[in-house]
């Protein structure tokens, strides 16, 4: 790869769509876009940071009527000149607007190129660079934010306070191998397991909120599950407001799952309808058999338990407390479904935490809604500056690995050599989040996430 | 005598190795030094070895060095340091008698078949166009070779400081040699300052001993070489301290050091430094320790190991005699400081050889270095090196995973430092692998290939190496049950066995003794093996989970180092590159990837935008 080449794309998602925006980027992209732009300047000639009108040839074909955005290096996001053009929407006008660059000396700019160049001329470091694919994927309004923070250095902060803490850790241990001829203790091992233990817990909480940050980045996930005809998918379409499950009154009519999301409060939910489960075949083995069933309770951050009441309050109980054994990690609450069409009161069950609904009359929805956000949102307050992806818990839990064998062989009484080898590892492991380490392997994991236009 | 195939320039530790590296090699060699009877001086401190360098002397001797050999010869008292903590940190450390180290030296030198040594000093180094040609004496003769190893040391341009007076001479006594310095400047070679302390010499009968603790020897000792059957105990240490009384009288001299007033321009030492700077960088620290060594068993001389100095004399004296046993002490020989020129190492490859001039290597002290052990490393290096290129064979070098030797050169050829370069054990990130004791696991193979080691020498290491695997084999599979097991192990204060359990699982706890265990279950018998043996075994067994995880480290490194950087990449067209990292890495030009990430200056960044370039 060379950064000398003058690349451009569509930034904007492809598509039918109102406006989009090609982006040039590169030493040429001035004099490559005045052979294809026609307006009252030349935007070679134009300031940074300024905006102009004019019309797109193909030749003499007229393209496009476009607004063109002048960013001159190194004040632009990849750090190069580039040209942003602004036009009409569609397959049709992008492709032929691209293809006229292209014709005129750009080359078309290869997945996440842009932000890889940003990269290279020194404009994000890497974690601002993943934090960039994270915006890209983000599905809330809030994880954007979260995501924008990391882009403005806060995880990296929070990384380096750690790798800092282990370096001077380490830089002791090494001082009395050093001098270890002359047999002086510079660091008390107690005070050193502290510090190690601590740094662990920093990783930990780290760590814990990648649920959050999960939530944020895939929405915070609701699975709804009851026995037939218990009426989930009249709920899932209370809850959506819309009419989407298909609604009959025939037990088993929802085959595998549905799902749709909301948004309440900003905070993005996805929401699960599921098979029934046959209350003959009331057997957990029989829910695990049902793999999509499975697979969407494992992930659910909550689930919501559906039972009929007109049949009884106690219908799904041992559903309930079979269901809640084998996914601990879940919410679950209770929904008294068709309470409209029943007369008496309410009985509370105790140990669980049950809402009174009808879905068909709409009585209870609200409440379930800010139920659902209230324990969204409790998740997603653990959240500060810190939005992980997997890479980075990965790397997480490997540091928290070898900082556990440090302390494992300060307990046994093992030489600084030792306990220095994994205190060095954690060191290198936290470079390699905060990009103070490179190899070709976090290079690819990293702009492998990118698409073209990023 | 006009045409070698190798000179080595220099008598001192490096040149010792790479002469006769380079002779045994089957190379016509010549040893020139500016007088013969100061081949192998130990210049400074009367011993060999220490933390880590213990570890330098064991791998040159593992790749058939010498040093060992000699140190084996001329020692007074061999210990192990470092003992508390684990085998990797052991480090083996000699006294030596002061007057035999050379004559042994000066006898091996002068029996070794292809070389000869050669008084007189080199006027100059002769090169045509960018390969060497020879040298020619200060006769003026001219003296053909197709290589040439500089090794020498602190001669070139030293200045000797004892208070403010400065005179010209590489060490007390001696000449200096200021000509190969300018001959190489006008090769484009550049050069730096540093400067480096010895403490005074006294004189051992007017020492009162009786104020003083002693400092003996192991009660086992051990040879440095594997060559060496035994060795013995015949000589014992002193140990002192400074008072604050001594500091008081020093710090009257302070405005008068060389070193400390930044008379000398060159950089000092940080982890041997003068007692001055002791004084002044601790000064919460009212007393610093003080070795005294005796430098020989047929001299009075005694070696203030701890009191480096260049302070005038008037004050040495003085504050000498403020020091508890020292009160009447007789000054043999003054401390003195020595300021000297040194070739920036990053004009070398790996091999030692420079990059500008074909067949022209520098080794020890010139590059920067301070220390016997490390220069005789380099030496060995540069010699068989030298030999290679006349045998037109690849270089041979030594990786960080690999050797302390590798470690050494590398971080000489990529980083840059400011001060002496001494070698420790946190300068090894694999150190759990780079141990004393797996030297010859580690090297012996390649001294054997250069027939540095002979067939029968290399049978008795390969042999050890045997009986070492069948001892671990032998543990994994023999058994000890509770019954037989537990009342030595409540003795040494470990937790008891609940089932019988494989020796090996035994012996990785941190108390346990592998020799012990076979006494126990009687399976010592079955197995003649010796200390050295057991102990080999015992850390094997012992650390082998942080074995195996610095192993999986080294496979991380290779990844990297394998990634080859073209030769011929044009860094300059590299626009995202960092200006420094762009004039490093030309300057360097690194071999792989792998290099090129430990060049100071150069940042992961950099780092990621020649990845993304050279894919």
């Amino acid at each position: 790869m060379s950064s000398s080449n003058t690349v451009c794309a569509l930034a904007t998602p492809p598509g039918i769509s109102g406006l989009a925006v090609i982006r040039l980027s590169g030493e040429e992209s001035f004099s490559i876009a005045d052979k294809c732009f026609r307006g009252k300047v030349l935007l070679s000639e134009a300031p940074s940071h300024t905006i102009h009108y004019g019309k797109i040839y193909d030749g003499d074909v007229l393209l496009d009527t476009v607004t063109a955005s002048i960013f001159r290096a190194p004040h632009s996001y990849t750090g190069e000149n580039i040209v942003e053009i602004g036009c009409h929407g569609g397959l049709y006008t992008t492709s032929n607007i691209i293809s006229t660059l292209l014709n005129n000396g750009a080359q078309i700019a290869k997945p996440g190129e842009f932000t890889q160049r940003a990269f290279l001329n020194g404009k994000l470091d890497l974690t601002q660079v993943e934090a960039v694919a994270d915006i890209i994927h983000a599905s809330s309004v809030q994880g954007s934010h979260v995501a924008a923070r990391q882009l403005l250095g806060g995880f990296k902060n929070k990384v380096d306070s750690i790798r800092k803490e282990l370096l001077s850790i380490c830089a002791l241990l090494e001082l009395e191998l050093d001098f270890s001829h002359e047999d002086i203790e510079f660091v008390d091992k107690n005070h050193l397991t502290t510090l190690i233990g601590n740094s662990i817990n920093t990783c930990k909480n780290i760590l814990d909120s990648y649920t959050s940050s999960s939530i944020l980045r895939d929405g915070y996930r609701v699975g709804l599950v009851g026995y037939p005809n218990a009426g989930k998918s009249t709920l899932f379409n209370a809850l959506l407001d819309k009419k989407r499950s298909i609604v009959s009154p025939i037990a088993g009519t929802t085959r595998d799952y549905i799902e749709d999301s909301l948004s309440l409060n900003g905070i993005w939910i996805q929401i699960y309808d599921t098979a029934g489960i046959r209350q003959d075949s009331m057997d957990i083995i029989e829910i695990e058999g049902i793999e999509f069933t499975r697979q969407l309770l494992e992930t659910s951050n909550l689930i919501l338990i559906v039972n009929d009441i007109s049949i009884s309050p106690l219908h799904s109980v041992s559903l309930y407390k079979q269901l809640s054994l084998l996914y601990p990690e879940a919410a679950f609450c209770y929904i008294q479904n068709k309470i409209d069409s029943v007369s008496q009161s309410l009985v509370s069950i105790s140990d669980i935490d049950s809402l009174p609904v009808s879905s068909l009359q709409s009585i209870g929805i609200k409440e379930l809604k800010i139920f659902i956000e209230k324990l969204a949102s409790a998740n997603v307050d653990r959240i500060s500056d810190v939005l992980l992806n997997t890479r980075h818990t990965a790397i997480l839990s490997e540091i928290i690995k070898s900082l556990e064998n440090a302390n494992c062989s300060l307990n046994i009484h093992f030489s600084n050599e030792y306990v220095s080898l994994d205190v060095r590892k954690a060191i290198y492991l936290l470079g390699e989040i905060t990009g103070e380490v490179m190899n070709e392997e976090i290079l690819n994991t990293i702009f492998s996430q990118f698409c073209i236009g990023k | 005598m006009n045409t070698f195939d190798v000179i080595v320039i220099g008598g001192g530790h490096a040149g010792i190795e790479a002469s006769v590296a380079s002779a045994k090699m089957g190379c016509k060699t010549a040893l020139f030094s500016m007088n013969i009877h100061t081949i192998g001086r130990l210049s400074c401190n009367p011993s060999i070895g220490g933390s880590a360098k213990g570890h330098l002397a064991k791998e040159i001797d593992a790749l058939g060095g010498v040093m060992g050999i000699l140190a084996d010869k001329s020692g007074l008292q061999f210990k192990t340091l470092n003992t508390s903590k684990g085998p990797a940190i052991w480090s083996s450390r000699s006294q030596n008698d002061k007057d035999l180290y050379p004559l042994f030296a000066q006898e091996l030198l002068l029996s070794t078949k292809n070389l000869s040594v050669v008084n007189s000093n080199i006027r100059e180094i002769l090169i045509d166009k960018d390969s060497i040609k020879g040298v020619i004496t200060e006769n003026g003769e001219t003296v053909f070779s197709k290589c040439v190893v500089l090794c020498s040391g602190t001669f070139l341009n030293g200045v000797l400081y004892t208070g403010m007076n400065g005179i010209a001479g590489g060490r007390i006594d001696e000449q200096s040699s200021t000509s190969i310095s300018r001959n190489l400047l006008s090769y484009g070679f550049k050069t730096g300052r540093l400067k480096t302390g010895t403490p005074p010499r006294i004189d051992r009968n007017s020492i009162n001993f009786s104020m003083l603790s002693e400092v003996g020897g192991d009660v086992v000792p051990k040879p440095f070489s594997f060559r060496t059957s035994t060795v013995r105990n015949t000589l014992t240490c002193h140990q002192t301290t400074t008072t604050e009384k001594t500091h008081n009288i020093l710090r009257k001299g302070f405005s008068e050091s060389p070193m400390f007033s930044g008379l000398i321009a060159g950089k000092g030492p940080r982890y041997c430094p003068s007692i001055e700077d002791k004084i002044e960088r601790f000064s919460d620290k009212n007393s610093h320790q003080i070795l005294l060594e005796r430098e020989g068993l047929t001299t009075d001389s005694v070696y203030v190991n701890g009191f480096s100095t260049s302070l005038p004399r008037a004050i040495q004296e003085e504050g000498l005699h403020s020091i508890v046993g020292l009160e009447k002490c007789e000054i043999l020989k003054y401390g003195y400081a020595v300021e000297y020129d040194y070739f920036f190492p990053n004009q070398l490859k790996s091999s030692l050889e420079t990059k500008a001039i074909q067949g022209l290597f520098f080794a020890g002290q010139i590059n920067g270095t301070s220390g016997y052990e490390e220069a005789a490393s380099q030496g060995l290096i540069a010699g068989i090196n030298a030999a290679l290129t006349v045998k037109d064979m690849p270089a041979f070098t030594l990786s960080r995973a690999e050797a302390y030797i590798g470690v050494m050169i590398d971080d000489l050829i990529n980083k840059e430092s400011e001060e002496p370069y001494r070698i420790f054990t946190s300068l090894a990130e694999y150190r759990l692998l780079l141990r004393q004791d797996n030297a010859y696991k580690r090297l012996s193979k390649y001294g054997f290939n250069f027939g540095l080691i002979d067939n029968n020498q290399y049978e008795v290491l390969q042999h050890k190496e045997n009986l070492t695997g069948q001892l671990i084999s032998f543990a994994q599979e023999s058994k000890a049950s509770p019954a037989t097991i537990n009342e030595y192990l409540t003795d040494i204060g470990e937790s008891k066995l609940a089932e019988t359990t494989s020796l090996s699982i035994i012996a990785k706890r941190q108390k346990v003794s592998l020799k012990e265990l076979f006494s126990i279950v009687n399976t010592h018998d079955s197995f003649p093996a010796t200390n050295e043996l057991f102990e080999k075994a015992e850390i094997e067994i012992k650390y082998e989970g942080y074995i195996k995880r610095q192993l999986e480290e080294v496979e991380m490194f290779q990844q990297t180092e394998s990634k080859l950087i073209p030769k011929n990449l044009d860094y300059s067209s590299i626009k995202s590159l960092s200006a420094e990292a762009r004039e490093k890495l030309i300057k360097i030009s690194p071999v792989s990837l792998g290099q090129a990430s430990r060049i100071a200056g150069v940042s992961s960044t950099d780092l990621a935008v020649l990845m993304l370039y050279i894919r």
